[in-house]
């Protein structure tokens, strides 16, 4: 398997529309990352945030234009591995499903090792590796339900891991996370970057945190409103926010 | 007593029938139960009593029928059933536990009337009803080893695609799991496991055979495969000492069963307390 070297777009979505039943989602947006971004895409409820990732993710399919993943439209791409995926956590309700971690995190290898197949000793080998990047060597062998909403959350992201993916796709990551866990979350995110070079795109509307750890933001409203970088976002962002908010505003007191 | 199931083919049919049964009914039931969709077997098991009175309705009225199982014409329905649950699981995404009671009630008025068609049956309906050890044939018991063995081969073969698609359906989607024909073909094989049980425990008490014991697992179990294995564990003693009750007694085999299932389940409950208690 070939890898992409910097600078070629892991994700590139091209005059993309997204329409449920009579409403406009996303408008002709353009978009692309590339690899080594690690990007945070942010905007209010219902901006369509959610839909782009999901539209990345393979989840939906777009009502016009066309989503590339590493050079290959959507409806050709099968290499799933290649993407790791780690959905918001109060979607999982997974705290009394009696599994334990490594059952959990093995769970992330189900599409690399393929259909009929089962898992080797080298595959377990990977899971342990995962659960020891995360930090929950000693919780190995625990129920899932033990853990707090902090260490779930990183049972989650060594799930996403274990399959080695290139890019890595994070919804609402934090949500329902203690504060203290949150900086320790990111600075694994970080970490994970730079030591493993992964891409990665952060989903979230908690603006403040986020865009402290991020390379790059992408506002969404409907349309991209900002895509640069978080630099330039902190020193623009009281500016791109009202601008974004008050586009919203705008459009409800228009229909009142 | 214990000698006579060597040495009556039926009792030997429903030993070997309750074994496979003890066997599949928890391994079904414990990715069922970790879904939520414990009370699918309910609704299922309606489907399959209405199919085997449809069964018995033709091979009454019509020669040419008159020598099929009515389990062919249970385990038919069934299966139908579950892909009419799939569908109406996806018609009503929001409420999707809605679509057992509409097969429930559809099955069990299909049941009443199809009786009232044909004026009653001679078979002893009861037995399918509740389970009864003397009615399992030879027919019954190849039937069932059928099932098993492709439960048993599926649950081997796609265990980790099974577990994904149980535990977060929307990851396992984003890796690239065929989660809607592994959905489908888990409930085909749920129905023809309920089909192919209802001789031993009937079709009332299966649901009970699918989540009773691995209600117990849930308990005690530390892990995903221990839930499967205790609760097969759990399954196989209660058929057992329940056949063997039965037999004893002159009980109906069904009930006796699930009462041995609710009894495992009360004295673990206990156990767990007490252990509680004296820390």
């Amino acid at each position: 398997m070939e890898r992409i070297t910097k600078g070629e777009a892991v994700v590139k979505l091209t005059d993309v529309s997204f329409q449920y039943e009579e409403k406009l989602v996303l408008d002709q947006v353009a978009f692309t990352l590339e690899r080594g971004d690690f990007v945070g895409i942010v905007g209010p409820n219902g901006s369509g945030k959610s839909t782009l990732m999901k539209l990345i993710l393979g989840l939906l399919s777009p009502t016009k234009g066309t989503v590339e993943l590493f050079g290959q439209p959507l409806s050709k791409f099968r290499d799933w591995s290649r993407i790791g995926y780690v959905a918001q956590q109060v979607a999982h309700g997974a705290g009394g499903f009696p599994a334990t971690v490594r059952e959990v995190v093995a769970s992330g290898l189900v599409a690399k090792v393929g259909l009929f197949r089962r898992l080797k000793a080298h595959h377990h080998e990977k899971v342990r590796d995962a659960v020891e990047r995360v930090g929950l060597t000693a919780k190995l062998d625990q129920r899932i339900g033990s853990l707090s909403g902090g260490q779930l959350q990183r049972v989650f992201i060594a799930r996403a891991l274990v399959a080695e993916p290139e890019l890595l796709i994070l919804d609402e990551p934090t949500v329902g996370v203690d504060q203290e866990s949150i900086e320790q979350f990111y600075s694994l995110l970080r970490s994970l970057k730079e030591e493993n070079g992964l891409t990665m795109m952060i989903v979230s509307h908690d603006v403040g945190v986020m865009t402290q750890w991020v390379n790059k933001v992408a506002c969404v409203q409907k349309k991209i409103h900002f895509h640069g970088t978080a630099h330039e976002f902190a020193h623009n962002h009281e500016q791109i926010l009202t601008q974004m908010y008050g586009d919203s505003v705008k459009l409800l007191s228009h229909h009142h | 007593m214990l000698a006579d199931w060597w040495q009556y083919d039926f009792l030997r049919y429903t030993l070997f029938s309750g074994i496979l049964i003890g066997l599949i009914c928890p391994i079904l039931g414990t990715f069922l139960i970790v879904r939520r969709l414990s009370m699918m077997a309910d609704g299922l098991s309606h489907v399959t009593l209405s199919g085997v009175a449809a069964g018995m309705l033709v091979s009454k009225k019509i020669a040419f029928f008159s020598a099929v199982n009515p389990l062919f014409f249970g385990m038919l329905f069934a299966v139908i059933g579950s892909l009419f649950i799939e569908r109406l699981r996806k018609v009503y995404k929001a409420y999707q536990d809605l679509a057992i009671p509409i097969i429930l009630s559809t099955g069990l008025g299909l049941f009443t009337v199809l009786i009232s068609v044909a004026d009653g049956f001679n078979t002893d309906l009861y037995s399918y009803l509740f389970g009864k050890i003397v009615t399992v044939s030879i027919e019954d018991l190849y039937a069932l080893v059928g099932v098993a063995v492709v439960v048993l081969g599926t649950v081997f073969l796609i265990y980790k695609e099974l577990f994904a698609v149980s535990f977060d359906e929307e990851f396992a989607r984003v890796s690239g799991v065929a989660r809607r024909a592994i959905n489908l073909w888990f409930m085909v094989l749920v129905a023809l496991t309920i089909a192919a049980s209802m001789r031993i425990v009937g079709v009332l008490l299966i649901s009970a055979l699918i989540t009773l014991p691995v209600a117990t697992s849930l308990q005690i179990a530390r892990s995903f495969r221990q839930t499967i294995f205790f609760s097969i564990l759990f399954a196989e003693i209660s058929v057992l000492a329940g056949l063997y009750f039965a037999y004893l007694l002159d009980w109906a085999s069904g009930g006796t069963i699930v009462l041995m299932a609710v009894l495992i389940l009360l004295v673990v409950l206990g156990v767990k307390k007490l252990r509680v208690l004296m820390r």
